[in-house]
Order: C-alpha cells, then sequence, then structure tokens
C-alpha cells in the first residue's frame, strides 16, 4: 500500500502526460479528413497568396503609399507607447507598494493599484479601439488611446513585479543610511530595474507596432489599412509589399533595442 | 575608564518561532571601544547585530544608545547619525556608478530635490572622492560599481560609512565572502578608519584569528546567552575550544 502510493508520487506526473497525449489522439479521430477541411479553392488561393510573396508590387506609388502607412502605424504605436510609459511608471511604483511606509497602507496600495493596471490590460487594445472610435470618431486620439491604455496596464504590472523583486540587501543598507522611501526608490529600485524595463519596454514597443498595424484595420489608416483593402481587391502582391514594410519595421526596434541593451549593459 | 558608556544592552532576549536566539543578554559598550561578536553559528549574533541596527525589535529588554532608549531613534535620519552598517559585499547598488554609492552616505541629509538632481551632477563631490581616497579607490570614482572585485566593493561602503559618519559601526560578517589576503586588507582598513574616525565599531566574525589580531574585546555568544566577554589578549585556547565544540561530542 505504502510502497504503491509511493510509486503514483514518483509517477503521477507521467501518468498524465500519458492520459493527455491519448486525449490528443482520440481528438483527432473527430476530424473530418477527407472532407471539409480545406474549402474546393482554398489550396489554389494559399498558393497564390504565397506565390505574391516573392513578386511584391514595388511600383513607385505603391512604395510610397507603403512608407506614408509605416510612418503613421510607427507615429501611433509611438505616442501610445509614450504614454503607456508615463502611465505604467506612475501606476506600476504604486502598484509595487515601494513607497508604503506600514504594511497596512502597503497592502492597501498594492491592491488599489493592481486592480486598476488588471482593469486596463483585461480589455484587449482592439476593443477599446472600437470603444474609441465609436466615441472619438476616426481620428488619431482614438488609436493613440487604445493602446496606452491596456499597454500601460501590461508594463504597469510588469514593472511594478520587477520592482518587487529587487534584491534586498541594497534596499536595506540604503535603509540604514538613511535615506526615506522615496530616496531608496531612486537610489535603489530604480536603477536596479532599469535595464530590465528598458529591454521590456522596447519588445512591448515592437508588440504595439503590430497592434498599431491590426487597429488600422478599424479604419484608423496605417500599414493594416493599406493590407485590408488590397485584400479585398485580391492584390496580393501589394499585401505583401506592405507586409514587408511592417517586417521591416519590426527588425528595425529589434536593432535599436539591442543596442540600446548592449550601452546599458556595459 | 573615563570613557562613557555609548551602548547599553539590558536584559534582552528575542525569539523565533519556538526556537530562542537571545537570552537575556546585557553588556554594554564604551566609546571608541572595538567589539568583536564571535560564537558558533546559530549563536544569535546576527540576530544582535539586527537588534541594535532596529531592523527588529527584542521580545523583552531594552536597549540605550548614548543614554537614551532606542525606541527614541525612530526617526530613520536621526538614527543613521547614531549607527552605521555594513553587510556582506551585497550591500550595493551595482548599477550604479561608485560615486552615487558612496553619496548614499549623505541620503540621511539630502531632501528628495537634492538626492535627484545628485544623480544628474553629483553633489558635494569632494567629499566622496576624498572617503574614496581614504580607502584606496581614487580611480574608481565613476566606475559602475558592479565592475569592482568582492574587495574593492567593501572598500566602497566603508567609504560610504566614512560619508554617512555615524558614532557606532555595526558590521556583520563584513569579510565573510573574501578570501584571506582580501579579508584581512578589509579589517585592517575597517578598524584603522574606525579608530581615526573615533567610531564604536561593533563586528560579527566567523575567524577567531581576525578577531584577536584587530578588536580590542571578544564577546562570545553560545546558543544565545553571554559565554565570555573578555579582552582580546586574556582568551585563552581552552575557552574557544569549548565555544565551537559540537554539543554531540560533548556527550
Amino acid at each position: 500500500m505504502n510502497k504503491l502510493s509511493l510509486a503514483y508520487e514518483l509517477h503521477k506526473r507521467k501518468l498524465l502526460t500519458l492520459l493527455l497525449t491519448g486525449v490528443f489522439i482520440w481528438s483527432l479521430f473527430a476530424v473530418q479528413w477527407s472532407t471539409g477541411l480545406i474549402h474546393g479553392s482554398g489550396l489554389a488561393t494559399a498558393g497564390q497568396i504565397f506565390g505574391a510573396m516573392f513578386q511584391p508590387d514595388v511600383s513607385a506609388d505603391i512604395l510610397i503609399i507603403a512608407l506614408e502607412s509605416s510612418w503613421i502605424t510607427l507615429a501611433y504605436a509611438a505616442a501610445g507607447m509614450s504614454l503607456a510609459i508615463i502611465l505604467a511608471f506612475f501606476l506600476g511604483i504604486w502598484a509595487s507598494g515601494v513607497l508604503a511606509s506600514g504594511a497596512k497602507s502597503r497592502y492597501f496600495m498594492k491592491g488599489t493599484f493592481r486592480s486598476v493596471l488588471g482593469f486596463m490590460r483585461a480589455i484587449h487594445e482592439l476593443v477599446w479601439a472600437w470603444l474609441f472610435v465609436a466615441s472619438f470618431g476616426l481620428s488619431p486620439y482614438a488609436a493613440v488611446f487604445a493602446l496606452a491604455i491596456p499597454y500601460g496596464g501590461i508594463l504597469g504590472r510588469i514593472f511594478a513585479d520587477m520592482l518587487n523583486d529587487v534584491p534586498k540587501e541594497p534596499i536595506q543598507a540604503l535603509e540604514s543610511a538613511g535615506a526615506s522611501r522615496i530616496q531608496c526608490l531612486i537610489y535603489g529600485y530604480l536603477p536596479n530595474v532599469r535595464a530590465n524595463i528598458l529591454s521590456y519596454v522596447m519588445y512591448r514597443f515592437e508588440c504595439a507596432v503590430r497592434s498599431s498595424a491590426i487597429m488600422s484595420f478599424v479604419g484608423l489608416g496605417g500599414l493594416g489599412y493599406q493590407i485590408q483593402l488590397s485584400l479585398d481587391d485580391l492584390q496580393y502582391n501589394e499585401v505583401w509589399t506592405f507586409l514587408f514594410f511592417l517586417i521591416g519595421v519590426v527588425v528595425l526596434i529589434d536593432l535599436w533595442s539591442s543596442q540600446l541593451r548592449r550601452r546599458l549593459a556595459l | 575608564m573615563s570613557n562613557p558608556e555609548i551602548l547599553d544592552i539590558n536584559q534582552i532576549s528575542k525569539h523565533f518561532e519556538r526556537k530562542v536566539a537571545l537570552s537575556s543578554l546585557s553588556f554594554s559598550v564604551k566609546k571608541g571601544e572595538r567589539v568583536a561578536l564571535i560564537g558558533p553559528s546559530g549563536a544569535g549574533k546576527t540576530t544582535l547585530l539586527n537588534i541594535l541596527a532596529s531592523v527588529i525589535e527584542p521580545d523583552e529588554g531594552q536597549v540605550f544608545l548614548d543614554g537614551e532608549p532606542m525606541q527614541e531613534y525612530a526617526d530613520r535620519k536621526k538614527f543613521a547619525k547614531k549607527i552605521g552598517i555594513i553587510r556582506q559585499q551585497f550591500d550595493l547598488v551595482g548599477q550604479l556608478p561608485v560615486i552615487h554609492n558612496v553619496l548614499a552616505g549623505k541620503l540621511a541629509d539630502w531632501g528628495f530635490a537634492k538626492s535627484i538632481l545628485s544623480l544628474l551632477i553629483p553633489q558635494e563631490k569632494e567629499a566622496a572622492i576624498r572617503s574614496l581616497e581614504r580607502v584606496g579607490l581614487p580611480d574608481k570614482v565613476y566606475e559602475r560599481t558592479a565592475n569592482l572585485s568582492g574587495g574593492e566593493q567593501q572598500r566602497v561602503a566603508l567609504a560610504r560609512l566614512l560619508v554617512q559618519s555615524p558614532q557606532i559601526v555595526l558590521a556583520d560578517e563584513p569579510v565573510a565572502s573574501l578570501d584571506p589576503a582580501r579579508a584581512e586588507d578589509v579589517l585592517f582598513m575597517l578598524t584603522k578608519l574606525a579608530a581615526e574616525e573615533n567610531q564604536t565599531l561593533i563586528a560579527s566574525l566567523h575567524s577567531i584569528d581576525y578577531a584577536r589580531k584587530y578588536f580590542d574585546r571578544l564577546i562570545a555568544l553560545k546558543d544565545g546567552v553571554l559565554f565570555f566577554d573578555l579582552e582580546a589578549d586574556k582568551v585563552t585556547d581552552e575557552q574557544l575550544k569549548e565555544l565551537y565544540q559540537l554539543k554531540e561530542l560533548v556527550r
């Protein structure tokens, strides 16, 4: 009996793996492989789309449109991120509770501001975009706010977690040197998380560019809007031009981010 | 001796869960004394230092600092003028340049505006550079602290203490993570600077040799009680042997 339960304790993870694999294999039988998996002309269309990948439209007017809409997409992303960083900086510091003096006020601050951040990021940027387009109309503010709110929520949450994970010893040393809470923040906590938060912000900036492109499907202009127009016209070559511009922007941001990180690591 | 008592520890006890860390411990320290706390691991040295640093409070008993009960020093900035602490080398903010870690010793005197301005343009730079010269690191002022070796980082912590300039210095295993040569170097500097600044020094140490060599008075703790309290040159090898003996071997 004892031996049996010991064996169970040892192997229960493997049993679970086995069970889940079984469920997956069983689920494959539910798929109708012969018909309905891909609709009749689907393969042909997919062929056209991916064929167009090697022949993007590089005519001058398409390139100009692509450049302009990349600029719009980038501008929305940059403005949204700037606002998100400001929101996340303050909300994140409050949500981490490092400024609270007593255990009670820390608990209260953490609870309150973490819920605010949770609310901000629980709603997807596309949904925010719909809401703002409905209220502001198709103005750039709609795009910027729609990005800033959920991204502020995500960044703020990560920022708060990073602040909470700062090693205690240097902070204690600052406290014993007579530093106040806010002095501990600027001399201890912030220098400690600076490099990590920067690299995370850069990663989120990439995500913001992609989101900003997607959001423009709502009608806000930018790369996503152009992709949608070209898709409606079945101009796959143009679609790929815009996609390559999107990839280019993301790659450029990635290069910038790794350069920044290298400089900070010195 | 005419030296006044700066620290008076009166019957303090501390429990953690059911474990006794300190039980009715009493002693007093005179101004300018150099005291080493020794004893096996778990004897209560760190608990005692944490009580003196007012990181934790004793369950019973009281500590008098310069004639006043410890509770009178609830203001952290006022306390920092009395007592400064140096621990192992993880004490510094590695991402900041050395000068800001040294100037952190000034935070008790500085307001918010001045401390934030100092991160851009170091304030009272001369004080920091002077203390870095005294600990032998005049060429590392703007170096990133994390890039320094363990021994150098402990010297930076010493420079910060010089800038903070408290009356009492508590050192919790200040050389625990250093090799013997670096350890001697840091201990020599710690005791020398304390003497020059006319500070009282209380350090917990693992090494008896260092304790005898650099300190005037040894206080030995074992299982939370005072085992002996003697001048450094009066401690015998038998006493030390008994202090570090394992319980199982006695039986």
